[in-house]
């Protein structure tokens, strides 16, 4: 068993003053495959975006075949036999599959080998997907083709490359189990030819069944490597989430009223026309928190959108304190104390180029008390600005500071206090804590267990299943669009109960689930 | 860093720009002159050599202001749209004709009512574009450049063909306007007419609008980020719509108050780019009201100086041109200003 | 009147004015759609072809050889695209912005320089020039109509026939054109394989440069034999709405192109027709409303295909 890859003691601190790593040890054996496994934030993609040449490492030495190295970009870690599949797809949708796997790298003919030799090309790409048995068609456009087969092509094109090393940067996030079993049958054949895979995940049955060894990152530190099949999934997620559960949040039961939201037969299409969610019926009461549980794109986001008003439904009702809201316009919406915390804090939750100020207005700036005649009221604004960020310690010189020089948590402050400084009856929380530092994601919480006791119905969606536990009253799994489980928490699930349902493996009856 | 620290940045960095413009320029005189000295004196003496020059520049600021402003308005909102000058004409030629043709009116009814048609027809053409954007997605860059043509293009038959004055003669033009509908000179012997006074209190309502109300607000936010907007409830059509119905009456003031203060009849081909100049006008003031109002006094200033420069040495006036291209090329770097602001935090960090 | 036209449409006058007019427009038009497949919109068309008509007719008469005319225009040509993408790319100016300012420059450098070089203000045409010569094919100019068809045009309308088919081989048979259209249309793809976005746009720049550059030398050597301030009159913004009707394909911009041309073609035909009624700004204007019009029908087609995606597939499930 040789070592091929060591990283030692890698820091890097970001411009804005993130440390993502603090003290990152990795040692990779050759021919195996390494999960490196974290919750979100802990430091994997950072790590692996240094290794990959993406980002340079603040301090830390890295070694690859014995021989120390530095990469300048992606070409030089390509050139040593390191390649990666990222998250996101790096595809050119209009070009067929064969040119996507050849791009910067084509095969050349004629005169000053100014052209394209396409019939070499698509020879030696029919060699290479029979070779790694990685099937789809290289004539095809890349934009005609399915996730799974998307994928495949980011991983031929890091095989024509010549990588030894491949690192896979959460590649099951977007596939079905289907496909997902056909890529660990693909990494298990890679590693048979001696191949190596770093395998970033935070799926812990995942790291079990493909992995040979594990490291677990924790807050930008190694914690530790395992031999996988000496381990349990207990131990990792232990060594994942650390001993004294973080984010365990303090909270009395909740006494929940009346219904605030019901959902009923609710179906919404997504941006393909295609239906993201199913038929789907829930209710909310006031003074609770409803969480829903599940992986990343199964209608979590049209569901919220079309709560907010933001998408239009299929068919369905959506029915709040006695009005139907699938009429209602965005704005009609936010007036009716819907208090909305959207996923995207960058894009969507905030306007990064103004002021903390006219961040905070968006609704106030339509309420009477705020405006005299045309024109806003210029020192009320000021008095209520001042009043949130000290409510809401938002970490800022003052209110004419621009929000794009805030930090995440401060940044996610100031949406948190615009969306609960209406004293929402209903409260719908996506994605709350992403990509957040601990001393703020405590405070989120806080506030929002705080709405809930004050009679608010909290609709709660997050990717971290133990927020999600952690927080939530009841929960609700959505699994492909559709809500396949809804679960009593007034004494916390365990994770792998809830995961089954979120993998589509368990299901309840359909007369549960409708209540 | 607060927006005033950033405001100030910003400043520096435009006089900055302003000051190399200037340097280039005058480097090409001395490229290009026999005389350079004469040139450049007159380019940057000259305007305000004389009550007279002053008084040029002024009125020569009026329409930039307006059309200044109107673009102002739609790139705030986040609209690229290119059809002021289209919206100029319009503006003009209805204006025109109601001052012509609405007889028997008192001036201070009749006055207002060539105001608010040419505001109008403005407007309404403007509002094609913006329709077209907001339901339809069509790219406003080119649609508003055909639309100009076609503004440009039809004021010119009917100027040449059903309202033309017949004591005219080889030129194409309309009747000329009765003196009391005119806007006079504000003090008599000084060339400055009543339309800056008109362009400067705009410059108030229209720094107003978009600071202190509701809807600026709203304008602002759809500009900056429209799904930010979008997800509070603000109604991105009705502002991409608002706000090049708005800058279309701005652009129609311009071209009234141009044939109202200036050339006193309509004449096809009037307006030399003025449409234009407004975009590098609202460049150069990073769409501010207040910045407008320098920006354009600055242009017309150069133009000034550019015509007497021409007039008095062997430099064509188009070097002035040359000048402002240099001068929103390098303002609207923001390359140069992330360095500026860089190098200032660099500084407050020490 | 019609009977005028449709006598000049068969003795094929009107073909022959239509591939006149038609030559600016289409070599602009590949011109904006190289640096548009690159990710690069170049609104600046109209000012650089201003540049290459002025530069080119000057060095044309200076030096008595067309082919040296058309050689400096071209490069100056390529020149301001240059410059364009280092305002665009290394100073991170918009590219409308810098396209914009390269139309007002275009306007105002050439009648700076013609009155500086030339003490001329409204155009400049020469007594000695060679234009750029028309190709007259022998023994085929002697057949009736064929001979009217191929024979005797100029050789810039040939050259914008290959530039189509060198454009269809450049996007689709080369591994630049590949680079050019992954860069335009997902750049951190390319990047990632290590394809430098920031050059290829350069490349994309120069491209479009070198097309607008011929159209500029023909305005003023081929089609003409003179320099008029602002010449262009439009071309340049006609070619971009050929961009955004022909996409990013040559054979729909060669369409696009005559489809223009044919408005223009029309617009000389009806104003040379004696008795004509229609007055001319009305003819002038057909480009353009044909231009919003296809805007808006394209659009509108759009918008009804995704409605029926939508449709479609909430009904098949």
């Amino acid at each position: 068993m040789t070592v091929l890859l060591e990283m030692k003691d890698i820091h890097k601190v970001y411009p804005n003053g993130t440390k993502a790593n603090q003290g990152v040890d990795l040692t990779v054996h050759e021919g195996e495959i390494h999960a490196l496994v974290g919750e979100n934030g802990a430091g994997k993609s950072t790590l692996m975006k240094i290794l990959f040449g993406l980002e340079t490492p603040t301090s830390g030495e890295i070694r690859y075949k014995g021989q120390p190295v530095t990469f300048q970009g992606p070409r030089d870690a390509i050139k040593q036999g390191i390649g990666m599949v990222h998250q996101h797809f790096m595809l050119v949708p209009s070009l067929t599959v064969s040119e996507n796997i050849l791009l910067g790298d084509e095969l050349r003919k004629g005169f000053f080998s100014l052209f394209r030799d396409r019939k070499r090309e698509l020879t030696e790409v029919d060699q290479l997907i029979q070779r790694y048995t990685l099937k789809v068609d290289p004539q095809a456009k890349v934009e005609m083709i399915s996730v799974g087969q998307k994928q495949r092509v980011e991983i031929l094109k890091v095989l024509y490359r010549g990588a030894r090393l491949i690192i896979l940067d959460e590649p099951t996030a977007v596939l079905t189990p289907q496909e997902t079993d056909e890529l660990f049958h693909s990494m298990k054949e890679l590693v048979k030819e001696n191949y190596t895979v770093i395998f970033i995940t935070h799926k812990l049955r995942e790291v079990m069944e493909i992995s040979d060894r594990a490291t677990i990152l924790r807050a930008g530190k190694t914690i530790e490597t395992v031999q996988t099949k000496n381990s349990s999934q207990e131990e990792i997620s232990k060594l994942m989430v650390g001993r004294n559960v973080l984010f365990r949040v303090e909270k009395e039961e909740a006494k929940p009223k009346e219904p605030v939201l019901k959902v009923n037969h609710l179906t919404v299409p997504d941006d393909k026309g295609l239906e993201a969610i199913r038929n789907v019926s829930f209710q909310i009461r006031a003074g609770e928190i409803f969480g829903f549980a599940g992986v990343e794109g199964n209608g979590q986001t049209e569901l919220i959108e079309a709560i907010t008003g933001l998408r239009k439904i299929k068919s369905g009702q959506i029915e709040y304190l006695g009005q139907d809201l699938t009429e209602k316009t965005v704005a009609q919406i936010r007036a009716m104390k819907i208090g909305h915390i959207p996923e995207d804090r960058q894009t969507t939750g905030a306007c990064l180029t103004s002021t903390i100020s006219e961040n905070l207005i968006l609704d106030c700036c339509r309420a009477k008390e705020y405006r005299r005649g045309p024109f806003l009221e210029q020192k009320k604004i000021k008095g209520f600005s001042q009043q949130m960020i000290k409510d809401f310690d938002i970490r800022v010189q003052n209110e004419d500071a621009l929000a794009g020089s805030l930090s995440g948590g401060n940044l996610q402050k100031v949406i948190i206090a615009r969306e609960l400084s209406k004293n929402p009856k209903l409260l719908i929380a996506s994605q709350p804590t992403r990509g957040v530092d601990i001393g703020a994601i405590e405070f989120i919480h806080r506030e929002i267990i705080k709405k809930r006791d004050e009679g608010t119905a909290v609709l709660l969606v997050s990717a971290e299943l133990s927020e999600v536990i952690n927080l939530s009253d009841r929960i609700g799994v959505l699994y492909n669009g559709e809500i396949v489980a809804i679960l009593d928490n007034s004494t916390p699930l365990s994770e792998e109960e809830i995961g089954s349902y979120m993998l589509g493996i368990k299901r309840q009856e359909q007369e549960a689930v409708a209540e | 860093m607060n927006t005033r620290k950033t405001l100030t940045l910003e400043l520096t960095g435009i006089i900055g720009a302003a000051l190399v413009a200037i340097l280039l320029g005058i480097i090409i005189i001395y490229i290009v002159s026999e005389e350079p000295l004469t040139a450049i004196q007159s380019l940057l003496l000259g305007p305000i050599s004389s009550a007279f020059n002053i008084g040029t520049v002024l009125n020569k600021a009026v329409p930039l202001i307006f059309t200044g402003l109107a673009l102002a308005i739609v790139f705030q909102a986040g609209v690229f749209s290119m059809g002021a000058e289209g919206q100029l004409y319009m503006g003009a030629f209805v204006g025109a004709l109601a001052a012509l043709y609405i007889p028997g009116l008192p001036v201070w009814v009749h006055l207002p009512i060539i105001f608010l048609a040419a505001i109008c027809a403005g407007a309404i053409f403007g509002a094609i574009p913006g329709f077209l954007k907001a339901y339809l997605n069509t790219d406003e860059i080119v649609t508003t450049l055909m639309l100009n043509f076609i503004a440009i293009l039809s004021t010119s038959y009917f100027v040449n063909n059903i309202f033309k004055d017949p004591a005219s003669g080889g030129y194409a033009r309309m009747q000329y306007i009765a003196s009391d509908l005119r806007l006079g000179r504000i003090v008599e012997g000084f060339t400055a007419h009543y339309g800056i006074i008109i362009a400067l209190a705009t410059v108030i309502v229209i720094y107003l609008l978009l600071y202190k109300t509701k809807f600026g607000y709203e304008l602002r936010m759809v500009g900056q980020n429209s799904r930010f907007a979008h997800y509070g409830g603000i109604s991105t059509k009705k502002i991409i719509i608002l706000s090049v119905v708005i800058s279309g009456g701005l652009a129609a003031l311009a071209g009234i108050i141009e044939i109202l203060g200036v050339h006193g009849t309509f004449k096809d081909y009037f307006s030399i780019n003025l449409g234009f100049d407004g975009i590098i006008i609202a460049l150069l003031a990073r769409n501010h009201p207040f910045g407008v109002a320098v920006a354009a006094l600055f242009y017309a200033y150069l133009q000034v100086g550019a015509q007497l420069m021409q007039g008095a040495s062997d430099v064509p006036r188009e070097l002035a041109v040359i000048i402002q291209v240099i001068l929103v090329l390098l303002v609207s770097s923001q390359a140069i200003f992330t360095f500026l602001r860089q190098k200032y935090l660099l500084r407050q960090g020490r | 009147m019609i009977q005028a036209i449709w006598e000049q449409v068969l003795n094929l006058t009107l073909f022959v004015v239509l591939l006149r007019v038609t030559v600016p427009i289409l070599l602009s038009a590949l011109g904006g759609m190289i640096s548009m497949v690159g990710g690069v919109v170049n609104i600046g068309l109209e000012g650089i072809m201003l540049l290459s008509a002025f530069s080119s007719i000057a060095v044309g008469a200076a030096t008595g050889s067309w082919l040296l005319g058309v050689v400096a225009g071209v490069i100056i040509s390529i020149l301001v695209s240059m410059l364009m993408g280092f305002f665009s790319i290394k100073l991170k100016v918009d590219i409308i912005i810098v396209g914009f300012a390269v139309n007002i420059l275009g306007s105002g450098l050439t009648i700076f320089l013609m009155n500086k070089i030339y003490g001329l203000t409204g155009n400049y045409s020469p007594e000695q020039l060679n234009r750029i010569p028309s190709i007259h094919i022998p023994f085929i100019e002697q057949i009736p109509i064929i001979g009217k068809l191929l024979s005797g045009h100029n050789l810039m309308v040939w050259v914008s026939i290959i530039a189509v088919f060198l454009c269809l081989v450049l996007l689709y048979r080369t591994p630049h054109g590949i680079h050019l259209r992954a860069v335009g249309e997902s750049p951190e793809a390319a990047a990632s394989l290590g394809i430098s976005v920031d050059r290829m746009q350069f490349i994309a720049l120069a491209w479009s440069g070198l097309f607008a550059g011929l159209a500029g030398a023909y305005l003023s050597m081929g089609m003409t034999s003179m320099f008029v301030k602002d010449m262009t009159a439009g071309t340049g913004f006609i070619a971009l709405a050929v961009v955004m009707l022909g996409g990013s394909n040559p054979v729909g911009i060669l369409i696009g192109s005559l489809i223009f041309g044919l408005g223009s073609t029309i617009t000389t035909i009806v104003q040379t027709i004696p008795g004509n009624q229609i007055p001319s700004q009305f003819v002038q204007m057909i480009p353009y409303v044909v231009t919003i019009l296809a805007l808006i029908i394209l659009a509108i087609r759009k918008k009804k295909k995704q409605l029926e995606l939508t449709s479609q597939s909430t009904t098949q499930s």
